[in-house]
């Protein structure tokens, strides 16, 4: 009895060796980067993450594949190194010495990624199925792209200067406009000072042509 | 020319600046600007460090302030923009006037996009995450788009989502719409700074002038305290005195100081002719251009502490990348190698495992911090890439980014003030144009530079930005300087000029300022013009950097015929002003009989 139980462990041990090699058709390289991710915090990788991870994975294949009951002993691990990377395929619980395809298996692992990484405190960078790209993030696309609402704000705040510049200056050249007539003679005054402070520099200013007829109305 | 001028009108109603001090921070305000930032730090890295300072400031004394001295003086006794100032100096030759006007237009119309760009990087620096801080994800959602990866994610933020720029001058598509909107309100800004001429100005330039070196300041103490900011100080300021056996740096020396200070362009004319008559600006003059250069030293120090907290960061981030691709490919524990080991590893695994270590020597970068300080950029790749880069990776980095590009900006805006008060201030003194009112005047000039620099703002416009850049204002600001300083030393007479000043200041310019325009700064400014025509005719066909979709890079490509046409035209164009407008004098002069 106990004679056959033990043939069947080594027959078993052996199939999964045989049917886990590293660079095998069906199965993935797993690299985790726990000490990167999580510093003093890391946790140390011990045969139970592994079986942690092989759970996940039977519970990824699960999601996946409906009907099919998933177990961790499906989930076979081999060529661990101390990197913290391993190869793993998976079998089919209905015949255990055959392996589920690799679309199914990266299908997988896809749909429940986040489920994955979040059971071992990772993210898509720090657990890695070499082979399967991450979905990345769809990018946040607001419906106001918000450099146009400072764009807005910024020219909204000089339009309303211009505004009221130019309009002031309307407002002052209105005010001119009506106190013109009384400064008309003190415009008269001013002239002939000018006149007579040009009369006296002409000899320093170099004109070649100097419009003097200007002045000799006076 | 002078039939049109109102040479005694607008004498004593003329506007004036407020104070002194305003024309001062006015001047600093123009001369201060991206140059100071994002060409002299380059300029040093290239030319031997610390040791570049020694022929910066030589030139200083020998041809900057001589010749800033010389434009202030001419304004401020004329009273007149530079049209009717050089008219009124000699008539035959008041085209340079013109010429300067041509030049200022070109320049206005092509800087402003730089202010528009600034502005596009200030609005989108309100978001959580940095948008040039990480590639966009492509649309399968597997990885980023392609382009972005080839290149930086700040390489593909300025070339794409900016500029969304073709590969060659000759594509062209449509204009970038957010581009547009941010000239347009670049544009409005500029005439709101001078909607009243020297009244606005004036008063604007209190902070355009300071508030620039408050930031320049914080990002000082920032860049000081950044991780390997060290690196990049120690690197610039070390000296290589071998370069100064290099002519090329005695000419480049002399060409910053030149340009930075804004010769030629007849903005120091126009801002020194609404001064009182007796204003001291011998002292003023001095003032300025050691400010000028000061900040260049200073912003270089920030510029330089930020190029080495980049570089060491790359670095380190090369060094990450290299310890994880050892780990991946050899198993080994994550604690195992850390950054500071790498190099004992790569050793240890070589001699180990020496085939496995083989086929790993392609994706092996070679992490060198000396090659990361070396890449030496200048231009708008300095600030909207370099920077930008550099930025992302500092704590809190919206905030830094929003302070780093108001300060482009007021930089930028700043010198736009004396760009367009250059052209404007001409004008103005012809009578057809007093009679407007100064608004409108002003908003028609604003309006037309914003209705062609629009053109900057399609796929192509950066190519065409970078032509206006290299050729609109560099060989025609030598040429009319040159002539300048020769008319008035000897055309003039340099006798004549003493006489002006001793009636402006009190006292004659002593001996040294007499040197410099007679003969020191003529002969400076002929041995550059030689220098830019050699040059120009050895270099062969002028080329343009084109940005590669596909490479993610930079190529350097021809410019096709109508590029070069072009090129030849910018330069004619302000050139011809002057022997055209000394024909015509000499012909009406010869039909019509002397007055």
């Amino acid at each position: 009895m106990f004679e056959k139980i033990f043939f069947l462990l080594c027959l078993s041990t052996a199939l999964a060796e045989q049917l886990c090699r590293p660079e095998a058709s069906d199965g993935y390289r797993v690299r985790l980067s726990i000490k990167t991710a999580l510093g003093d915090e890391a946790y140390v990788w011990n045969d139970n993450e592994m079986f942690l991870f092989r759970a996940t994975l039977a519970f990824a294949m699960r999601n996946q594949i409906s009907g099919q009951e998933f177990e961790v002993s499906n989930i076979i691990v081999c060529d661990e190194t101390p990197r913290v990377s391993f190869w793993f395929v998976v079998t089919s619980p209905q015949n255990t010495s055959q392996l589920v395809d690799k679309e199914s298996v990266e299908e997988a692992v896809r749909k429940s990624r986040n489920r994955i990484n979040s059971a071992f405190l990772l993210t898509d960078k720090t657990l890695e199925f070499i082979g399967i790209p991450p979905t990345l993030a769809a990018p946040v696309n607001p419906d106001t792209p918000p450099w146009l609402i400072v764009f807005g704000l910024v020219m909204g705040a000089v339009g309303a200067g211009i505004i009221v510049l130019l309009a002031s200056s309307v407002v002052q050249k209105k005010r001119k406009n009506d106190e013109k007539p009384d400064d008309e003679e003190i415009d008269e005054e001013t002239r002939v000072k000018t006149v007579e402070n040009s009369a006296a520099s002409e000899g320093i200013y170099n004109r070649s042509f100097s419009d003097d007829e200007r002045f000799t109305h006076m | 020319l002078h039939r049109f001028i109102d040479l005694d009108m607008e004498k004593d109603a003329r506007p004036k600046w407020d104070s002194p001090v305003q024309f001062v921070l006015a001047c600093v305000s123009y001369a201060v600007g991206l140059g100071n930032v994002w060409r002299f730090p380059y300029l040093c890295q290239m030319h031997g460090g610390g040791g570049f300072l020694i022929p910066y400031l030589l030139m200083l004394f020998l041809e900057g302030v001589p010749l800033f001295y010389l434009e202030l003086a001419i304004g401020q006794k004329m009273r007149l923009g530079s049209i009717g100032a050089w008219t009124a100096i000699s008539p035959y030759l008041g085209g340079m006037g013109l010429a300067s006007v041509v030049t200022s237009l070109y320049l206005c119309l092509y800087y402003n996009i730089i202010n528009a760009w600034s502005f596009w990087y200030l609005f989108h620096s309100f978001q959580s995450v940095l948008p040039w801080a990480e590639c966009p994800i492509n649309a399968n959602r597997t990885g980023p788009i392609k382009e972005c990866e080839q290149a930086t994610p700040t390489q593909y933020f300025f070339y794409r989502e900016t500029l969304d720029i073709s590969s060659s001058i000759e594509e062209n598509g449509g204009i970038h719409t957010g581009q547009a909107l941010c000239l347009i309100l670049a544009w409005i800004i500029t005439y709101l700074f001078i909607v009243r001429g020297v009244k606005s100005t004036g008063k604007v330039v209190y902070f355009t002038a300071t508030f620039p070196y408050v930031v320049l300041f914080v990002y000082l103490i920032r860049g000081i305290t950044l991780h390997g900011a060290i690196n990049g100080v120690k690197y610039m300021f070390t000296p290589k005195m071998e370069q100064l056996a290099n002519p090329t740096t005695w000419i480049n020396a002399a060409t910053q100081i030149f340009f930075s200070l804004g010769l030629g362009f007849g903005s120091l004319i126009a801002f020194s002719s609404y001064n009182q008559y007796n204003n001291n600006f011998e002292r003023q003059a001095i003032v300025v251009s050691l400010i000028n250069s000061g900040t260049s030293i200073f912003a270089s120090i920030v510029t330089f502490a930020i190029y080495g907290f980049k570089a060491t960061v790359n670095y380190e981030n090369c060094l990450e990348r290299t310890r994880l691709l050892l780990l991946n490919a050899f198993n080994l524990a994550e604690d195992s190698i850390t950054v500071d080991t790498v190099y004992d590893w790569i050793e240890k695994l070589n001699a180990t495992y020496p085939e496995q270590f083989a086929e790993l020597n392609t994706r092996l970068e070679n992490c060198d911090l000396e090659s990361e300080l070396d890449t030496a950029v200048e231009g708008t790749g300095l600030a909207f890439i370099v920077y930008s880069e550099a930025i992302k990776n500092m704590p809190l980095s919206q905030l830094w980014s929003v302070l780093y590009f108001i300060m482009l900006l007021l930089l930028g805006m700043g010198s736009m003030l004396g760009n367009v008060t250059a052209i404007i201030t001409p004008l103005r003194d012809f009578k057809v144009i007093s009679r407007m009112s100064s608004e409108l005047f002003n908003g028609l000039v604003c309006l037309f530079c914003l209705l062609l620099g629009l053109g900057f703002t399609t796929t192509s416009g950066s190519y065409w930005f970078t032509m206006f850049n290299d050729y609109g204002a560099t060989f025609s600001l030598l040429f009319i300087v040159l002539i300048e300083v020769i008319t008035v030393s000897y055309i003039y007479g340099i006798k004549r000029f003493e006489k002006d000043i001793e009636d402006m200041l009190g006292h004659r310019p002593n001996w040294y300022w007499k040197i410099m325009w007679t003969f020191t700064s003529p002969l400076l400014l002929i041995a550059l013009f030689i220098f830019y025509i050699i040059n120009y005719i050895k270099g062969g066909t002028p080329t343009y950097q084109a940005w590669n979709k596909e490479l993610g890079k930079s190529v350097v490509t021809e410019y096709p015929v109508f590029g070069q046409v072009f090129i030849g035209l910018l330069l004619a164009s302000s050139v011809s002003c002057v022997p055209l407008t000394a024909l015509c004098f000499h012909c009406n002069r010869k039909s019509s009989p002397v007055i």
